[in-house]
């Protein structure tokens, strides 16, 4: 059970979702697939007086290109983006991050949105989405913005949306020819938070010499971290072995991982180490650049 | 006797009841009018409660009561028994003794009222310094005498001069190794409904043993024990954590007397980790020396455990040095000290399974020093007699299960170094180690019935914690009664049915098997006596030699015969019952009783990242007879796959500060998990043993935990020449 | 989990239209209850468990709207309208459904109490997957805990009423091998 008790909104808009939330702006909560927000509920490390259900608001949930983008409803359900025929054609990446999401019942009702607004360290989807330079669209009381993920996580589950904010829509630019990119995570058992994980993504063009690249990574410091020392270093490389471990190496610095259950201090780095260079290994290998 | 069910792999007869939703568990039993009680519990783990203020909780609609120590009813008695029983705290005095401790139950009419009013309780506690470390306990270690296979066995033994064997040997080791608190984590929660009608109690409980619940509450409240009835139908995994009435269960005795109302108590899953106990710590010392040819010529096993301050739990690690291996010099000592935590308990397989962690594991580093194969090793000081007191085994199959387990697994592909095999850029790596656990007995009642129909009800007070107590007694008793497995009806979880001892240890099989075959063929020679004294029967005036049970009827050897049904009619048409008893003879005294077994696993691990994946697993065991190959499988397997969590993943982690479990949930307490299984085969050496107990069954549900946890860990040297030996083997240790 | 005193709780009940196991049921629920406890405390369908309450055990799932998920992690205000498929739910008339059937026969239920969650997934899996693999079987039920069997036999239980569904034949339970031993040990 849920300890305390709260009134249920379910708006049928998005205007009026936002309303409510404006109207509540201390002690609402937005519900979307809940499998965080219950838990969290019921272990009082939360409270809600007001929980607002948006899963009864239409066409929060699709996976679609468009305009050169890859736009994911901010409700869609990880399930739905592990099985997207589209998603699995053209972003092996986000097949790798939604599939070691906790567990597959959890996928069922768990969404993309929540996983980044939520702006846990530990969640998997930001280190994908700042490998990617993703945008999230976020819908307030004044309208539409469209933040950059790279400026969406602010600290520990503090993200850049508004108390009065949905994040509405993630908008990943689209593959190019000679992209690729992969997630790789090391986990203690199915279901668990990452003990550490990196997503990579690369462009490699014509002359075979890396044009663009984007590293994230999961529970290593107290936001979700893009390492951008390691992009830098990148560009203009020809992606072999020795650059890549390089990457990796100036990656794992940009850590800042707590000592816990998981592990020491230490331990997480050289595990980002390792995990980079295999994820960057990998999303060479599907830019075809090896 | 003849054999036509006892061997069969029937399917369980409960499986219907547990894949159509049906079989209700203690806390679903639907009892008229039943409130809810939640514990509150305490959040430090040493001192005293000032002050607890109820009132805002009282004040909640829907409580009936929040009882703390302040109104709680004074227990006229003790509740508390001798054996493997535990003290608990059932809100009698102020003391705060272990963190999570229980100090007050919310009552109310409803389950989420009761929750909600448990949280509205404030505690004012004077806190004391504890310590859940046992190294600032060393010092007060002390031994004491262990309850282990239903009797106290000494603390300390040694034979021979181990210091001068330690010298002589060709090769040595000594080494300290640890195993981690685990928590059972059955996964039912613990619940009980306790529901008083006058000075009568009836419990529902999961329980491993209703007869210790029914005492120890008659004890508690002062009231007759066959005023207590105690039902436990279907239990969700237990281990050993159900095989004693903690604190919840006399408090929710205690709160439905108090409110006059039955009330239900299930624990929430983090309140299992403390006022319900686990495997306590261990650390342990090995040293173990050898010729070159492998002959040991000393074994020390030290092990020190905690308990708590108020009751005794012995972690018996060193117990198996005892009689595993043959050495002239041999000595075991158990040390105890007692820290602030809730009293630790049995889990499957207490003492062996840690014990073996440490001794398999200084066996395999011994072998490595000698250059030796491991199995070789283990070979070279094959015990053919107990090494304790030179007692003959009541049957001992070890050496076929090193032999058949290492041609199974392929034991001669193993890498004879270290990191010298890949498989896709992993390290492969395989080890072994054995397995031993006593053959434990004890005494134990059953009650056979034969019906007019011709059918027999069958029933002991033991519990089926999904071993398949409830399919393997029918099958025992159709045996002795000539019945076809379906006229054979089991039933169990009673305390008015016929005494049965605890379902652990092993011995359920052993104990109320052979109390059912007594029970059996105690009706079915009463069936015969009333037969030949019966004119109308076609087998007046026959000797009972001459008569055998077959097919629902009694059969002469000439041919002539009678069924059961027109037995029972003439005879009045009531049923016909016997009861039947077992306890331990004089066979224990002459044998040494211990099952065996031996276990091969293959890891693989990622070299960069410290993952270990148990990619093969065989186990040969030999443990008697197998009464039914289907639930035997799934004990082993089950026991084979402890033995991978308790490898890699099992521990309770302490938070020395606040002096509490902060693993308390399934996300942080890591089990196995499918992903962890791979290809796990068990098998069995079948035994033909005379002496072990009547039904000749040594025990399936410890064995296959003991010694899995060192073959993995001997199978992770193997791989990384790393010898990790603090379980569980976490990948950061491997790096 | 630490007592953390709150203010009083009142908030109005929610009424509670749905289906479950084809059955309409109408009834008035507190907000703060979940799925999993209304259905085993307002409508005794008891089968679904209650193992960890934070959805770490697998053993409420439940399938709801066509979707698997787990009972203890939503919460009976979102269910309105709904329909939910329950253990009870499998088995039409005396007939066991054939996982259930496989189950029973390959002893993929010890204790039970994992159980009712591993069939209603299985369910789930083979309703959208009928020739699901092994691999596949295993991955739709990492999630749930089995603390008595091992796993294996769950898989080869899936795996049977698989064929069963497809009307192949499937194979017979996999029993140990058991070998006559020495009782001298030599």
């Amino acid at each position: 059970m849920i300890p305390s008790s709260f009134d249920y909104h379910a708006p049928a808009t998005l205007a009026e979702a936002v309303a409510l939330l404006g109207k509540y702006p201390e002690d609402a909560k937005v519900l979307s697939g809940g499998q965080s927000l219950l838990p969290l509920l019921k272990l009082r490390l939360g409270q809600a007086g007001h929980l607002i259900d948006i899963g009864k608001i239409p066409g929060l949930e699709y996976i679609k290109e468009e305009g050169g983008m890859l736009r994911i409803g901010g409700r869609t359900r990880e399930s739905a983006l592990e099985r997207s025929e589209i998603v699995q054609k053209r972003y092996p990446i986000l097949v790798d991050t939604a599939k070691v999401i906790a567990d597959p019942i959890v996928r069922n009702l768990a969404t993309v949105g929540g996983n980044l607004a939520h702006g846990d360290p530990g969640n998997d989807h930001p280190a994908t989405m700042l490998a990617l330079g993703a945008q999230v669209v976020a819908m307030g009381k004044s309208g539409e913005r469209v933040i950059p993920i790279d400026k969406f996580f602010l600290g520990l589950f503090r993200t850049a949306l508004q108390p009065d904010e949905i994040l509405t829509e993630i908008r990943i630019p689209a593959p190019v020819e000679g992209s690729g990119g992969a997630y790789v995570k090391l986990e203690r058992k199915v279901g668990d938070y990452a003990t550490a994980a990196s997503a990579a993504y690369v462009v490699i063009g014509t002359q075979g010499f890396v044009e663009r690249a984007g590293i994230g990574l999961t529970n290593l410091g107290p936001t979700p971290i893009k390492a951008t020392a390691a992009e830098k270093y990148l560009i203009g490389k020809k992606p072999e072995t020795a650059a890549l471990a390089e990457a990796a190496r100036i990656a794992a610095q940009a850590t800042e991982p707590s000592a816990d259950r998981r592990g020491a201090v230490e331990y997480k780095r050289e595990m980002a180490r390792v995990l980079t260079g295999r994820a960057l290994k990998k999303a060479v290998e599907r830019a075809g650049g090896k | 006797m003849t054999t036509r069910n006892v061997g069969q792999p029937f399917v369980r007869r409960d499986g219907r009841a547990k894949v159509t939703g049906e079989a209700r568990y203690s806390y679903e039993v639907a009892v008229p009018d039943a409130v809810y009680g939640v514990l509150v519990t305490s959040g430090i783990a040493k001192g005293r409660i000032v002050e607890i203020d109820t009132s805002a909780a009282e004040r909640e609609a829907g409580v009936l009561a929040v009882i703390s120590h302040k109104n709680a009813l004074r227990l006229p008695g003790e509740p508390h028994l001798e054996g493997p029983d535990r003290v608990v705290q059932a809100l009698q005095d102020d003391r705060i003794r272990y963190s999570n401790q229980p100090i007050a139950v919310a009552v109310a009419d409803t389950f989420e009222r009761a929750v909600h009013a448990a949280m509205l309780v404030r505690v004012n506690a004077e806190v004391a310094a504890h310590t859940v470390r046992v190294e600032d306990e060393l010092h007060n270690a002390f031994p004491h005498k262990i309850m282990a296979g239903g009797k106290l066995q000494e603390p300390d033994e040694s034979h021979g001069d181990v210091a001068a064997g330690l010298v002589a040997g060709a090769a040595r080791v000594e080494e300290a190794y640890e195993t981690p608190f685990e928590t059972h984590n059955p996964l039912e929660p613990h619940a009980t409904v306790a529901s008083w009608s006058g000075d009568r109690l009836t419990v529902y409980d999961a329980s491993q043993w209703v007869f210790a619940v029914k005492k120890k509450l008659a004890k508690g409240f002062g009231i007759p024990p066959e005023n207590v009835r105690v039902v436990t139908k279907f239990v969700g995994g237990a281990f050993g954590c159900k095989g004693s009435a903690w604190s919840h269960v006399v408090i929710a005795a205690l709160a439905a007397k108090q409110v006059a109302r039955p009330v239900k108590l299930a624990l929430s899953r983090h309140q299992m980790f403390g006022p319900v106990g686990g495997r306590p710590r261990t650390r342990q010392k090995v040293a173990v020396a050898a010729q070159r040819d492998g002959k040991l010529t000393a074994i020390r096993h030290e092990t020190v455990s905690p308990t708590s301050r108020f009751d005794v739990f012995v972690e018996a690690s060193a117990l198996q040095a005892r009689h595993l291996y043959a050495s002239p010099n041999i000595e075991s000592r158990h040390r105890i000290v007692r820290l602030d935590i809730g009293t630790p308990t049995f889990m499957r397989a207490p003492g062996e399974s840690s014990g073996s962690f440490a001794l398999e594991s200084a066996m395999d580093e011994l072998a490595h020093r000698l250059e030796m194969d491991p199995l070789a090793l283990r070979l070279a000081s094959y015990a053919e007699k107990d090494p304790a007191d030179g007692k003959p085994f009541s049957s001992k199959s070890l050496r076929a299960c090193y032999q058949e387990g290492a041609r199974r697994f392929g034991w001669e592909k193993r890498p004879r170094t270290p990191r010298s095999q890949t498989r896709s850029g992993q390290f492969v790596g395989m080890g072994m180690a054995t397995a031993m656990y006593p053959a434990n007995f004890a005494p134990a009642q059953a009650l056979a019935r034969m019906l007019p129909d011709g059918s027999a009800q069958v029933e002991s007070g033991t519990i089926d914690l999904g071993t398949g107590a409830y399919t393997v007694f029918a099958q025992i008793a159709a045996d002795e009664l000539g019945l076809p497995f379906e006229k054979v009806r089991f039933d169990l979880g009673d305390s008015d049915m016929p005494e049965a001892p605890i379902a652990a240890g092993s011995m359920t099989a052993a104990s109320v098997g052979s109390a059912v075959l007594v029970a059996s063929r105690a009706l079915r020679d009463r069936l015969i006596r009333t037969a030949i004294v019966d004119s109308a029967s076609p087998l007046h005036g026959l000797a009972p030699i001459e008569i055998r049970a077959e097919d629902g009827r009694l059969v002469a050897t000439s041919g002539k015969s009678d069924s059961y049904v027109e037995l029972i009619r003439r005879a009045g048409g009531k049923p016909i019952e016997e009861r039947g008893k077992t306890a331990p003879g004089d066979e224990r005294e002459k044998f040494s009783m211990h099952g065996f077994g031996a276990h091969f696993a293959e890891v693989l691990v990622d070299p960069d990242l410290g993952t270990v994946h148990v990619s093969r697993m065989v186990g040969v065991f030999a443990t008697g007879r197998i009464l039914n190959a289907r639930t035997a499988r799934s004990q082993f397997l089950g026991g084979m796959v402890w033995g991978i969590g308790m490898a890699l993943h099992e521990h309770s982690v302490f938070d020395e500060k606040l002096g509490r479990i902060m693993t308390r949930d399934l996300s942080d307490y890591h089990v196995a998990v499918n992903a962890d299984v791979g290809s796990i085969e068990p098998l069995f050496l079948e035994e033909e043993d005379a002496h072990v107990d009547p039904a000749g069954v040594k025990g399936a549900g410890e064995l296959g935990l003991c010694g899995a946890a060192a073959a993995i860990a001997n199978a992770v040297f193997n791989a990384t020449g790393k010898r990790i030996r603090e379980l569980p083997i976490t990948p950061d240790k491997l790096l | 989990m630490d007592l953390v005193p709150l203010t009083t709780p009142s908030r109005e009940k929610l009424r509670l239209a749905f289906t479950v196991n084809g059955e309409p049921r109408d009834l008035v629920v507190e907000s703060y209850k979940t799925l999993l406890e209304v259905l085993r405390e307002d409508l005794g369908l008891t089968g679904t468990k209650h193992g960890c309450e934070l959805g770490e055990c697998g053993a409420c799932a439940v399938i709801l709207d066509g979707e698997l998920v787990l009972s203890c992690l939503v919460a009976a205000v979102e269910c309105p309208g709904r329909s939910a498929t329950t253990v009870e739910g499998l088995r039409q008339g005396p007939e066991l459904h054939p996982l259930q059937q496989c189950f029973a026969d390959h002893g993929a239920a010890q204790c039970g109490y994992c159980t009712p969650g591993m069939l209603v997934a299985a369910k789930w899996l083979l309703d959208r997957n009928p020739r699901a693999t092994r691999g596949e079987i295993a991955e739709a039920l990492s999630g749930q805990i089995c603390r008595c069997t091992g796993y294996l036999q769950i898989f080869d239980a899936v795996e049977a009423a698989g064929r069963t569904l497809r009307g192949e034949p499937a194979p017979a339970p996999l029993l140990p091998s058991v070998h006559r031993g020495s009782t001298n040990g030599r």
